[in-house]
């Protein structure tokens, strides 16, 4: 099963462009990601900039409308993520547990769904999904 | 430049419903463009949050809570990760999206150059050992 570690900063909704994580948080964290690895685990990780450097795109009744960051109503947001590879919710959460949070953050932990998850004419329907997956991996491991 | 595309939960995702089949041929192919444009890194759904649990953290102490979280507008269903040369394209692929009424939010992802000095060799050494690592294990199932 393959899960998403969300993390989200509290606080990081107000932080500033070009905002970067300290140095010796980045160390603490790395000593987190390569335990991950090293149990074979870890299939992929990434950090965001700050929500002032995104943008929001809102559909409505198909017309997208742009709005830039930073969102001022949002009351968390996401930070960055990690997906891993593990046999149940539980060992995500044991995963989730061991990650060097500080106060302010929560980390949000998530199944991704699997193409085998989707009903038979679903699964007819996507047929191309996975052939484009593993287009995506070939890329990625090139 | 790398971009997470984030596309968030609405009563329908949370309640786990699928989505239909008119619903899936559009965004198949919207997929299908974004993949013969080389932009496309990666897509995924989340289930809903009912089958998540969230963890805070307070000093060494970790208390979890199971989902659903109903309590925050913020919650995501799902997420794309674009490579395309700036913000104004990754706008510009998503204002083409199949969807009739949510929000999508672009964030762009951190890059190593992005840290510039802050980031010393060990870190970067450690980091890179482990790209590589991770590259051979997102190997699709």
């Amino acid at each position: 099963m393959r899960f998403m570690m969300l993390m989200i900063p509290k606080g990081y909704e107000k932080a500033a462009p070009g905002a970067m994580p300290e140095a010796k948080a980045v160390a603490t964290m790395m000593k987190y990601n390569e335990s991950l690895q090293k149990a074979g685990v870890l299939l992929a990780l990434d950090g965001l900039h700050p929500p002032s450097m995104g943008v929001r795109v809102s559909f409505s009744g198909g017309k997208p409308k742009v709005t830039d960051g930073p969102f001022t109503e949002a009351k968390e947001v996401l930070g960055g993520y990690w997906m891993i590879q593990v046999k149940s919710k539980e060992e995500a959460i044991e995963w989730a547990k061991r990650c060097p949070g500080s106060d302010n953050e929560v980390v949000e932990v998530r199944q991704v769904m699997e193409f085998s998850d989707f009903p038979a004419d679903v699964q007819e329907e996507a047929g191309k999904f996975p052939e484009m997956q593993a287009q995506f991996g070939q890329r990625r491991g090139s | 430049m790398r971009f997470m595309v984030l596309v968030k939960a609405d009563k329908s995702s949370e309640a786990g419903a699928l989505p239909d089949e008119k619903i899936l041929t559009e965004m198949g192919k919207f997929n299908e463009e974004l993949a013969k444009a080389g932009v496309m890194l990666a897509a995924e759904g989340l289930h809903a949050s009912s089958k998540g649990a969230r963890v805070k953290f307070d000093g060494k102490k970790r208390t979890v809570t199971d989902g659903p979280f109903a309590e925050t507008k913020e919650l995501i269903a799902g997420f794309w990760l674009w490579q395309v040369k700036s913000k104004e394209e990754a706008i510009e692929w998503l204002k083409r999206a199949p969807f009739d009424q949510t929000e999508v939010e672009i964030r762009q992802v951190f890059e190593w150059e992005d840290f510039g000095p802050a980031l010393t060799p060990e870190i970067r050494a450690t980091e890179d050992r482990i790209r590589a690592d991770v590259k051979m294990a997102a190997k699709p199932r």
